[in-house]
This record gives structure tokens, C-alpha cells and sequence, in this order.
């Protein structure tokens, strides 16, 4: 099995916050692993670290078996919590840009962007200025953005935030068979009915990852029915009851 | 209407301000930043003297009667705007004058006061550099004023109205120029700055509220990349600016461009590197777009009056005379003048070139460093 994530130890602080406290975690190439928790809790951060934003006070963090930082960046998807898009460009300019910056030929980013923007259903689109769109179909095209250079790993902050549940649904139909096709995904969310569609979720609590599993044998563990449950469960079991 | 509701409004608006204490301080600043510099431009105090050559070849009709020419350098030695240097060969005047040495040179011809006394007309000449009419007119006022003195002098000869005239006598640029010739240079100067500073910072403001500063972060490319993909961009977007800017002053005003044109572009190019590098860096010291947009008066204003656009920058306190050779703008409006006004070549402002230069180089080593926040 080869690592596509490898994080021990890691430590992240922002003045007197420890936004990361010794956070472990590892995942598999292929897999899909989803990072529970409540806000706060050190998500963005760990997937700021390793898109190579965040240089970690201690601990390592290995992603495709290097640093996290330029050198790998190019197989990595990245996709911001807020849609991260120029407002002004239509959408296909957006795309071919990104694209662009990240190593694609002029032509192939072009015949690129039309595929993305059939895939993550905004055909006609193409050619409207981000401005005029509708959130969900910004968050369509910031996250056509993080894959538009076939990257490996894609790393997914919060994607479905302020998305509407039939798009939601579509999204993540869209991440399974993205998965299904071999890019590992990590993605992160604190909406648990979302988590239960992972391979595997690590629940993190206050900058560490309190427990992980598939989402059977999480609510197993903490004897609950429901994820959400069983991370409160969980919880007050490493930390003691709030 | 709701006096509540009218109330409610205005009290958000002020308690508003409270919280950006930054908008507050600069309303209060800016105001007195620019009394206090026009007070101290337009006053009398604290300004150092501009050095003038003064060569007096004129001789006393009388044993023991001073000349006309001393009785005029006795008056300028009094004179505070200016420091009469005398010396006595008119070439080396003349050549204190080209390279910058002195401010301006005034020539008394032999024979001035027997020609007055005679009631024929004489004529005191003035050098000057020509290019920088703030300058040149300080000192031309210098020896109009001092020229109460000849005339007392010539009264008490007997004469009463001496014919006796000042001739201004630029060495470069030449007589048929009109104001415009002279500030079309600082104009150009001035919307170069002003635009690409303004487009730049807040284009890069955007850039960071946005996330996309982020994603462009987690991308291959390097903080050079970045930064040289903007100035590349901003670059093409204010050269046409400045085509066009030269192009209406040149064919529609009639402004001269007595240089090399391409050297106008080459001097504009370079500022523009330096201020596209300005803006970014800065850009990272404001919140939103309001607070990018009012790093413009703070830059600008001293920029602005202590440039030399106006007021020359030789009559500045000598503290402030330095500080605006760290000026950009004090530097391309000089070397705009020269090129523009005085014809200059590439070799004469090679030094203010280079001074451009090491402002453009040391803007990008400050973009560079504001990147690195960024980034692990």
C-alpha cells in the first residue's frame, strides 16, 4: 500500500492558537478519507499545510511522498472552501488559466476546460463571467478548477458549504466516480450524513485525530446509530465529557 | 420619514469609523501633511539658497564710485534665495550651469555702467538651465529684484530711467516653449505612477480576498513567476497608457519632444516596474480596497511637492532635498524634462536612470518578501 498523505505529529500555531496538536493521520492512494469535526477543529488547517500554504511548527507531513510545496503542488487538486475564482472571467478563462499555471500546453488547457465544464454540468456556461453565476454554480466551476490539471490527489476544504441538497448530492456522485476512476481524495465536512459516503472518516477534535474508520465501524465503536452520535461519543472519550 | 431610524444610521456610520481608526487618522493626517508642505514651499523660511555664479566684468566710470555690476552683486549677496558665487570666467558660469553646479549664472558685460551713465542701453544676462521653469524663474526674480538697487544707483548718477534689460538665456531647451512643454513631462510622470500604483494594488488586493492568491500559492508556479507575470502585464497595460498620454500631448497639444522618444518610454518602463512592485507590496498592508486606495495621498503627496514638479528640489531644506532623490517621481520628471524640454541623450541621464532602476529592483526584492508570508 503507498501512502498518498503521510502526517505524524503535526503541529500548527497561530500566536497562542494550536490549530494543530500532534494531528496523525495517513492515507491510502485510492482512497477517500473524510475529515470530521466541528469548526475550529483543525481541518482547513492540515489541508493548508499539505497544499504547501502552511510551513507546520513540528511533526512531518508527507504528501505523494514529498514536502507538501511547489514541487509536488502539480499533482495535487486544491479546492478552497470559498469559491477562489476570477470574478471578471468567464468560467472557460478561469479554467484555462489555472490550467495554465499549472503546466498545461495552450490548447490542451482549452480542449480541457470544455471536458470540465461538460463533467461538472456547466455546458452553456462557459463563456458567463463568474460574477453573473449562482453559488452553486461558482462552487461547480472552483471545484473544476482544482481538477483541471489531472492532478492525483485532490484535496477538497468544505466543498459542498452553502450548496443546495440536490447540487450537493450531485457533488459528491461526482467525488465517488472521480475516486472510482483512482485519485485519492481527502475532503473535509462537518455535515455527518456527508461523512457516512466516505471509505473512511478520521474524526478531529481540537487539533488531533481523535479516532478513525470506516463510518459502520465508528458507529460501532461508540455503539450509536448515528455518526454524528458517535462523534460526540468519541469525543468525551479522549477528552472527557464537555 | 423616522428621526429612530435617521439616528440609527448615522450613529453606525460614526461608530464605524471607530473601528477603522486607520481612515480616521488618515483624514486628519493628510490635510496637514499637505498645509504643512505648502506652507513650507510657499514660505520664506527654511529653504536653502540656490547657488548662483555671478561674473562681473563691468567697471566703475569713476575712481572710488562703485559699478553698476557691484552695486548689483551687493544687492544679490543680500538677497536669501540665492548664494551669488563670484568668479570670473563666463565660460565656466556657463558650464556651472549645464552640469548643475549652479542654479543659474548672471553676466554683467564690460561697460554696463558707462552705458548706463550714458543713457544707452545695457544688458545683464541671465543663464539658465532652461528645462525646470520653477527654477530658472527664481532666479531671473532674484536679479529683477536686485535691479531696484541698479536703478537707485543710476538715479543717483543722474540717470533716471536707465535702459537696461535682463536677458534670459536658457541652455537648453529653447525660448519658443510653452508652459506645457514643461509640466507635459511631470504629467506623464504623475498618471503613470498614479494608475499603475492604483490598478496594481488593488488588482492584488483582489487577488488575496478573493482565495485566488491562495490557489496561485499552491500552484508550481514561484513567487518570481507571480510577480513577473504581473509587472509583464501591468507593463503592457501602462506603456499603452503612456502612448497615448505622449501621443495627444505631442499631436494635438503640440508638446516638443526634443529627445530621443524611445528614451521617454525607456524612463516611464523603468518607473513602472517600480511602482507595480509598490502596489503589490502594499496591497499587502490593506484590508479591503478603501484602505489600498488610501496609500495614494500618503505616497503621493510628498512625492508630489517635494518632486521638483513645482517647486526645485535645489531651494528644499537639505534633509528634504535628499529624501526626494529617494523619490521615483523626482527622478523620471527630471529625466522626462531633460529628454522632453532639454533634448538629452541617453549618456546625460544615465545616473538618474540608474536611480530609477535601484528603486524598481528594490521594489521587487519588497514584493518578493511580502509573497513570503504566503507561502511555507
Amino acid at each position: 500500500m503507498t501512502l498518498a498523505i503521510e502526517v505524524s505529529g503535526l503541529v500548527q500555531t497561530f500566536g497562542p492558537l494550536r490549530a494543530l496538536d500532534g494531528l496523525d493521520l495517513e492515507v491510502a492512494e485510492g482512497e477517500m478519507v473524510g475529515l470530521v469535526g466541528p469548526n475550529g477543529a483543525g481541518k482547513t488547517t492540515l489541508i493548508r499545510v499539505l497544499a504547501g500554504l502552511l510551513r507546520p511548527d513540528a511533526g512531518t507531513a508527507r504528501v505523494l511522498g514529498q514536502h507538501p510545496g511547489r514541487a509536488v503542488s502539480a499533482s495535487i487538486g486544491y479546492m478552497t472552501q470559498a469559491p477562489a475564482l476570477y470574478e471578471d472571467l468567464p468560467v472557460r478563462d478561469n479554467l484555462v488559466f489555472f490550467g495554465r499555471l499549472f503546466g498545461l500546453e495552450a490548447d490542451e488547457a482549452r480542449a480541457r476546460a470544455e471536458e470540465l465544464a461538460e463533467l461538472v454540468a456547466l455546458e452553456g456556461k462557459e463563456r458567463a463571467p463568474v460574477r453573473t453565476l449562482s453559488g452553486g454554480m461558482r462552487q461547480r466551476t472552483n471545484l473544476a478548477c482544482a481538477m483541471v490539471h489531472h492532478p492525483r490527489l485532490l484535496l477538497l476544504d468544505e466543498p459542498t458549504v452553502g450548496v443546495d441538497p440536490v447540487l450537493r448530492i450531485r457533488l459528491w456522485d461526482h467525488f465517488r466516480s472521480l475516486n472510482a476512476e483512482g485519485i485519492t481524495i481527502l475532503i473535509t465536512t462537518h455535515v455527518m450524513d456527508e461523512a457516512e459516503r466516505c471509505s473512511r472518516v478520521a474524526f478531529v477534535s481540537d487539533g488531533r485525530a481523535i479516532a478513525e474508520g470506516s463510518p459502520a465501524e465508528l458507529r460501532a465503536r461508540a455503539g450509536a446509530t448515528a455518526l454524528e452520535d458517535a462523534f460526540l461519543t468519541l469525543r468525551d472519550a479522549v477528552e472527557g465529557p464537555s | 420619514m423616522s428621526a429612530r431610524r435617521i439616528f440609527a444610521i448615522a450613529g453606525r456610520i460614526l461608530r464605524q469609523f471607530r473601528h477603522d481608526p486607520r481612515t480616521v487618522a488618515l483624514i486628519l493626517v493628510v490635510p496637514i501633511l499637505v498645509m504643512a508642505l505648502v506652507g513650507y514651499l510657499v514660505g520664506d523660511a527654511g529653504k536653502e539658497p540656490l547657488p548662483v555664479a555671478f561674473v562681473n566684468a563691468d567697471a566703475p566710470v569713476a575712481e572710488g564710485a562703485p559699478s553698476i555690476g557691484s552695486t548689483l552683486g551687493a544687492a544679490l549677496a543680500l538677497q536669501t534665495g540665492i548664494q551669488a558665487q563670484p568668479i570670473q570666467d563666463p565660460r565656466e558660469a556657463e558650464r556651472r550651469v549645464r552640469d548643475g553646479d549652479a542654479a543659474g549664472a548672471i553676466l554683467v558685460p564690460d561697460g554696463t555702467s558707462a552705458a548706463i551713465i550714458a543713457g544707452e542701453p545695457a544688458q545683464i544676462r541671465v543663464i539658465v538651465g532652461g528645462i525646470e521653469p520653477g527654477l530658472d524663474d527664481r532666479v531671473v526674480g532674484a536679479v529683477r529684484l536686485a535691479m531696484a538697487e541698479v536703478a537707485s544707483a543710476a538715479a543717483a548718477a543722474g540717470v533716471a530711467t536707465p535702459q537696461v534689460s535682463v536677458e534670459r538665456v536658457p541652455v537648453a531647451g529653447g525660448t519658443d516653449l510653452s508652459t506645457l512643454d514643461y509640466y507635459a513631462p511631470a504629467l506623464v510622470v504623475v498618471f503613470g505612477f498614479l494608475f499603475t500604483f492604483m490598478l496594481t494594488s488593488v488588482a492584488f488586493l483582489r487577488e488575496r480576498s478573493s482565495g485566488t492568491l491562495e490557489r496561485l500559492m499552491a500552484s508550481p508556479a514561484s513567487r518570481l513567476d507571480l510577480l513577473l507575470g504581473y509587472l509583464l502585464g501591468f507593463i503592457g497595460f501602462a506603456m499603452v497608457q503612456a502612448l497615448v498620454i505622449l501621443g495627444y500631448a505631442v499631436w494635438i497639444l503640440g508638446v516638443h519632444i526634443a529627445g530621443p522618444p524611445w528614451l521617454v518610454l525607456l524612463t516611464l518602463l523603468i518607473l513602472v516596474v517600480g511602482v507595480v512592485n509598490l502596489g503589490i507590496a502594499l496591497s499587502f498592508y490593506a484590508r479591503n480596497e478603501l484602505q489600498a486606495v488610501q496609500f495614494i495621498p500618503l505616497i503621493f503627496v510628498p512625492q508630489i511637492f517635494l518632486g521638483g514638479l513645482f517647486w526645485p528640489v535645489q531651494m528644499l531644506w537639505t534633509p528634504l532635498r535628499l529624501l526626494s532623490q529617494v523619490f521615483p517621481v523626482t527622478h523620471a520628471v527630471v529625466t522626462l524634462r531633460e529628454v522632453m524640454v532639454g533634448g538629452a541623450n541617453v549618456a546625460e541621464v544615465a545616473e538618474r536612470l540608474l536611480a530609477l532602476a535601484a528603486f524598481a529592483v528594490a521594489m521587487l526584492l519588497l514584493g518578493l518578501l511580502a509573497l513570503r508570508s504566503q507561502r511555507a
